[in-house]
C-alpha cells in the first residue's frame, strides 16, 4: 500500500463521517478500505489464470434515537457517497429503537504488519514448485485448483466516538485442492492452505501441510467401509478440530448469547473441556488486524485456559443488549497450545477408531449433536494406521467431545488465521 | 485462439436480521465492479476494478497478465465455442418492499409468534434478498445483460427439549425477485408457522436415530439437495477434469429408470425458473444440461474451456458471483423430474424407515460420496409415522442411492434459498419430488 492509497482512503472515510454527522447521525461508523489481490492460479495440475483485482468498499453505520442501519459501497465519489448516506438515514428512521446500538468511542490502533509488495517471482516460484513436487513424488494426484497469492489491504475505521483504527496488511496465501485418481478410481477430494507473511522460507509443500495432503489422498483412492457399528475413538486432524473451534465460538457469540440458547453462557469460570484444552487468540497472525468489526482495538484473549471457560465473546451490540462484559476480538486469530504428546503416540493410543481428516457435516444442532461422514480418513487398530475409509459416518455431541479429549498431539499445523494440534477424542459412534 | 470477455456487474444486496424482537442486523450493501479475462497462448488472465475504472485499462492488465503466463513455457491454445448471446433479460415481479415495509413485515411476525407460542425460548427472523446485473461481452460478439433476484425469509423457531438443552427449527422461504415478491403477511404465513411449531413441539421429545441402512423417504423439500449434492456437482465439467468418477460413465446407467434430472437454464414444464440464467458469464447462450436420463448419466454442464477440452457442447454454465470473480461452471435451476407415486402411499409402504422432511446445507464429493444434514426427519413403522428424531445427517454414494430408488412422487418443489459453495458462492435453485430410496443415516 502507498502514501496515496493511504491517503484515498483516510480522506474517504472522514469524508463519510462528516457527512453522516451533517445528515443528521447522533452516532455514526465509517471504514473505508481497498484490497488489491494478485493471484497465479492452476487448474488440472498447470498453470492457468494470473489474477489481478482491486476492491474498495466503504463501511457506513449511523444511528439516530436509537435506531441503526448500516450500508456499504464501492464508489468513493461525493455524489455516491451523499446519495447514500441520505437513503441511509431513510432506512434508519424505519428501524425499531435499541438503547443497544452504539459504536466505539476513543479507540486508537495503527498496524503495519506482513509484506506490502508482491513478490511475482514468488508466487511463480511456489506455484513450479508444487506442481513439480506432484509430478514426481504424488503423480496420482490431480490438482484441480490451487493457487498462491499476495494480499493487501489498507483500511481506515472512524467513528464519532473519536475512535481511529488504520491497518495495512500485506500477506502471502496458498491453497491446494485436487483428487488423486488411478484408472477409474478416485478418491475424496481433499485440500488444505492458509496465509503465511513469507513463503520463501520453505519449500511450497511445506506449509499447510499441504505435503501430507498430497501423499495421503494417493492413499485414499482404495477405500473401504467399516463393517460394523461400534464405538471408538478418532483422531482429529488440524482441519477438522477446526470444526469444533467454530462451533466453540458459535456458542460464545452474539447470536446465541442473545437468544438465550447458548450452552456456555452460564458457565465463565467453570471446566466446559477437558484439561488438555487452552484456546487462546492470535490476533497478530498472517493476514489478520488485530480490531473489531465494531471499531474496537483487540487485546489478546485466552477463551478456553486448560479447559476453564475464561469469558463469553459478545460484541458491542451483544454486551449492552445481554449485560455481560464486551470483548472485542479480530475476525480470526486462534490457537489450541500444542500438548506434549507425540503425534505418533497419539495415534498408537486409539484401540479401535479412526484418523480424520475432514468431517463432511452439516452445522451442529443447537444442543451439540452432530453427526457427519469422515472424509480423508483412515481406520485405526491397535495403534496402527489402516486401510482409508469411505461412506463411514461419526456421531456425538461437541459439547461432550470437547470434554473427551484424551491427548493433544505436541505437532501443529500453522495455516495463519488457525493454529491447531491433533486431538484424540474417545466414545464416538461409528456406523 | 484467442479470446477477451468484458463483465460490468453489479450485486446489490439487503439483509434485516430480528432477534427476539430486537433488530440485530439491518444492513443494505452494493458492489460494482467492471472486469476482463483474456485468453491468449492457452493461459488466462484476469484483471477487475472499482466500477468507475476504465475497461481498456482493466482488459489490458488482463491482455498483460495472460501474456506473463508465458513464463511457463508454450501450450497450445484451445479453441473455444464460438456460440455467443445478444439480448437482455429482466424478471419484472412485484414492487420492492421498502425499509418500513420490511420492518412492519418483522415486527408483526415476531409479534403474532410471541402471543402464538409463548413457550417458545427463543425467534429468529430474517429477510434478505440480492440482486446481480451483469452485462457481458466477448470479442466475438456476445452482448448479454442478464439480472438475477432472489429473495429469502428464514424462521427459526428455539425451545427447550426434554433433556434441558435447546432444540431449533428453520423454515425457509424463497422467490424469484426481491422480497416485494415473498409472501410475508402473517395470515398467510400462519398454517407454516403453525406447522413449524408442531414439529419443533416434536423436536423436544426426539430420539438419537439409529445409524445404519435404511429405506428414507425425502420429501420434496429434499430431492432438490440430493439432485444438487450427489450428482449435480459430480457432473460439473471442471470437476469431471478434476477426476470425479464420472468422467467415465457417460451412456451407463447410474441411477434408476425412475431418475431423470436436468440443469435447467431458465424454463422448465413451460414456466420460467428461479435463477433463470439465458446466458451465462461467457456470452454462451444457456441450455438445459439433462444429466441423467431415465438412469442413464448423459451430459456434463461446461463453460467454453472445459467444453473445449471434453470436446463436448458448452452448456452456457459458467457464473461468477461477484464482480471481481472469474466465471466458473455452477448449477443453475438442478430437478429431479416429478414421477407419479403419492407420497402418502411412498410412506405408506415403509415398514421400518425414515421421513425426512427439512435439511441444512450439504457436500459433494469427487466420488459420488455426499452428505446432507437433516434438521427435522420422523421414524416410519409400519407405514405410519412415529418419534421425531433428532439432527442426524443422511449419506451415500450417489449412484447407490439413486439406483435404489422405487418410487417418485408426483409433486414439485422449488427453492432457491442459501448459497452453493465451490471457491465463489452461488444462487441456485433446486427442485424435485418425494423419492424413496436407500441411504445411510447417521446415529448410535
Amino acid at each position: 500500500m502507498n502514501d496515496t492509497s493511504e491517503s484515498i482512503i483516510g480522506r474517504a472515510a472522514a469524508s463519510a463521517l462528516a457527512q453522516m454527522r451533517r445528515q443528521g447521525f447522533e452516532h455514526a461508523q465509517a471504514a473505508a478500505s481497498v484490497l488489491v489481490l494478485t493471484e497465479l492460479n492452476v487448474a488440472h495440475n498447470d498453470p492457468s489464470l494470473l489474477r489481478s483485482t482491486e476492491q474498495r468498499k466503504l463501511s457506513l453505520l449511523g444511528i439516530v434515537d436509537g435506531r441503526k442501519a448500516s450500508t456499504e459501497l464501492t464508489e468513493f465519489h461525493d455524489d455516491a457517497v451523499r446519495e447514500r448516506i441520505e437513503s441511509l438515514h431513510a432506512q434508519t428512521l424505519c428501524a425499531p429503537r435499541d438503547d443497544a446500538n452504539a459504536v466505539s468511542s476513543g479507540q486508537q490502533a495503527r498496524i503495519v504488519q506482513g509484506p506490502q509488495a508482491p513478490d511475482e517471482a514468488v508466487l511463480a516460484g511456489k506455484v513450479q514448485e508444487l506442481l513439480d513436487f506432484r509430478a514426481r513424488e504424488t503423480p496420482k494426484m490431480l490438482v484441480d485448483e490451487a493457487f498462491v497469492a499476495h494480499t493487501r489491504v489498507e483500511s481506515r475505521l472512524l467513528t464519532s466516538g473519536g475512535s481511529d483504527l488504520a491497518c495495512r496488511l500485506g500477506w502471502y496465501g496458498m491453497n491446494v485442492f485436487g483428487t488423486a485418481r488411478e484408472g477409474n478410481r478416485s478418491s475424496s477430494f481433499a485440500y488444505t492452505g492458509g496465509s503465511s507473511d513469507d513463503l520463501s522460507s520453505a519449500h511450497a509443500c511445506a506449509h499447510f501441510g499441504i505435503e501430507e495432503m498430497l501423499r495421503d489422498t494417493e492413499r485414499q483412492i482404495d477405500t473401504q467401509p467399516v463393517p460394523a457399528r461400534f464405538v471408538g475413538d478418532v483422531v482429529l486432524s488440524p482441519g477438522a478440530v477446526a470444526d469444533l473451534v467454530e462451533w466453540l465460538q458459535g456458542q460464545v457469540g452474539d447470536m446465541q448469547l442473545i437468544a438465550g440458547t447458548s450452552l456456555l453462557r452460564q458457565r465463565v469460570g467453570e471446566q466446559v473441556a477437558s484439561p488438555l484444552l487452552t484456546l487462546k487468540s492470535r490476533f497478530d497472525a498472517p493476514g489478520v488486524a488485530a480490531v473489531s468489526a465494531d471499531g474496537f482495538a483487540t487485546p489478546a484473549v485466552h477463551l478456553l485456559k486448560a479447559g476453564r471457560l475464561v469469558t463469553l465473546l459478545p460484541s458491542l451490540y451483544g454486551s449492552r443488549k445481554t449485560g455481560l462484559p464486551h470483548v472485542p476480538v479480530a475476525a480470526a486469530g486462534w490457537e489450541i497450545e500444542a500438548g506434549d504428546t507425540p503425534r505418533a503416540q497419539v495415534v498408537g493410543g486409539v484401540a479401535r477408531g479412526a484418523l480424520v481428516g475432514r468431517l463432511s457435516m452439516g452445522m451442529p444442532a443447537a444442543n451439540g449433536d452432530f453427526s457427519g461422514v469422515i472424509k480423508n480418513s483412515f481406520l485405526v487398530e491397535n495403534g496402527q494406521v489402516g486401510p482409508a475409509l469411505s461412506e463411514v459416518m461419526i456421531a456425538g455431541n461437541i459439547a461432550r467431545m470437547l470434554n473427551d479429549v484424551v491427548s493433544v498431539s505436541r505437532e501443529r499445523i500453522d495455516t495463519g488465521d488457525l493454529h491447531l494440534p491433533w486431538i484424540r477424542i474417545a466414545g464416538l459412534h461409528f456406523s | 485462439m484467442a479470446y477477451t470477455e468484458t463483465r460490468r456487474h453489479e450485486l446489490r444486496k439487503s439483509r434485516m436480521l430480528m432477534i427476539d424482537g430486537h433488530l440485530a442486523v439491518n444492513s443494505r450493501t452494493a458492489e460494482s465492479g467492471i472486469s476482463a479475462r483474456v485468453y491468449r497462448d492457452g493461459y488466462w488472465g484476469f484483471a477487475s476494478a472499482p466500477g468507475d475504472a476504465g475497461l481498456p485499462a482493466v482488459t489490458d492488465r488482463a491482455l498483460r497478465n495472460a501474456r506473463a503466463m508465458t513464463r511457463f513455457g508454450e501450450r497450445q491454445a484451445l479453441a473455444l465455442p464460438a456460440e455467443v448471446h445478444r439480448g437482455a433479460h429482466e424478471f419484472r415481479g412485484r414492487p420492492p418492499l421498502s425499509e418500513a415495509e420490511c420492518m412492519e413485515r418483522l415486527a408483526e411476525l415476531h409479534a403474532w409468534c410471541a402471543r402464538r407460542y409463548p413457550e417458545l425460548e427463543s425467534t429468529r427472523f430474517m429477510l434478505s434478498d440480492e440482486d446481480h446485473a451483469k452485462h457481458v461481452g466477448t470479442d466475438a460478439g456476445a452482448d448479454a445483460a442478464n439480472r438475477i433476484q432472489r429473495a429469502q425469509c428464514y424462521i427459526t423457531f428455539s425451545a427447550v427439549g426434554d433433556d434441558g438443552a435447546p432444540v431449533e427449527l428453520t423454515e425457509s422461504l424463497s422467490a424469484k425477485g426481491s422480497l416485494g415478491d415473498l409472501t410475508l403477511g402473517v395470515e398467510a404465513l400462519a398454517p407454516l408457522l403453525d406447522k413449524l411449531h408442531e414439529h419443533v413441539q416434536a423436536k423436544r421429545h426426539a430420539v438419537a436415530a439409529r445409524g445404519g441402512l435404511h429405506t428414507v423417504v425425502l420429501a420434496p423439500e429434499l430431492a432438490g439437495m440430493l439432485a444438487h449434492e450427489a450428482m449435480g456437482h459430480p457432473c460439473e465439467a471442471d470437476l469431471v477434469l478434476g477426476g470425479s468418477v464420472t468422467a467415465g460413465l457417460v451412456g451407463q446407467r447410474i441411477a434408476s429408470e425412475l431418475v431423470t434430472m436436468i440443469d435447467a437454464a431458465h424454463h422448465f414444464a413451460g414456466e420460467e425458473t428461479m435463477i433463470p440464467v439465458y446466458a451465462d458469464d461467457e456470452g454462451t447462450p444457456a441450455r438445459d444440461a439433462v444429466l441423467i436420463e431415465r438412469g442413464i448419466l448423459k451430459e456434463f454442464m461446461t463453460s467454453r474451456e472445459t467444453a473445449a477440452r471434453l470436446g463436448i457442447p458448452a452448456t452456457g454454465s459458467a457464473r461468477a458471483y461477484t464482480p471481481h470473480d472469474e466465471p466458473l461452471v455452477r448449477m443453475r435451476n438442478t430437478v429431479i423430474v416429478p414421477g407419479t407415486a403419492k407420497l402418502a402411499d411412498m410412506i405408506a409402504g415403509v415398514d421400518d424407515g425414515v421421513l425426512v422432511l427439512k435439511t441444512g446445507n450439504g457436500q459433494a464429493d469427487s466420488t459420488t460420496e455426499f452428505m446432507f444434514s437433516v434438521t427435522l426427519a420422523y421414524e416410519i413403522h409400519n407405514g405410519r409415522l412415529g418419534r421425531a428424531l433428532r439432527d442426524t445427517t443422511i449419506s451415500g454414494s450417489a449412484i447407490k442411492v439413486l439406483s435404489s430408488v422405487d418410487a417418485v412422487s408426483d409433486d414439485l418443489y422449488w427453492s432457491c434459498s442459501g448459497y452453493c459453495g465451490k471457491k465463489q458462492p452461488m444462487v441456485v435453485s433446486m427442485g424435485g419430488p418425494a423419492l424413496r430410496a436407500r441411504a445411510h443415516v447417521g446415529g448410535q
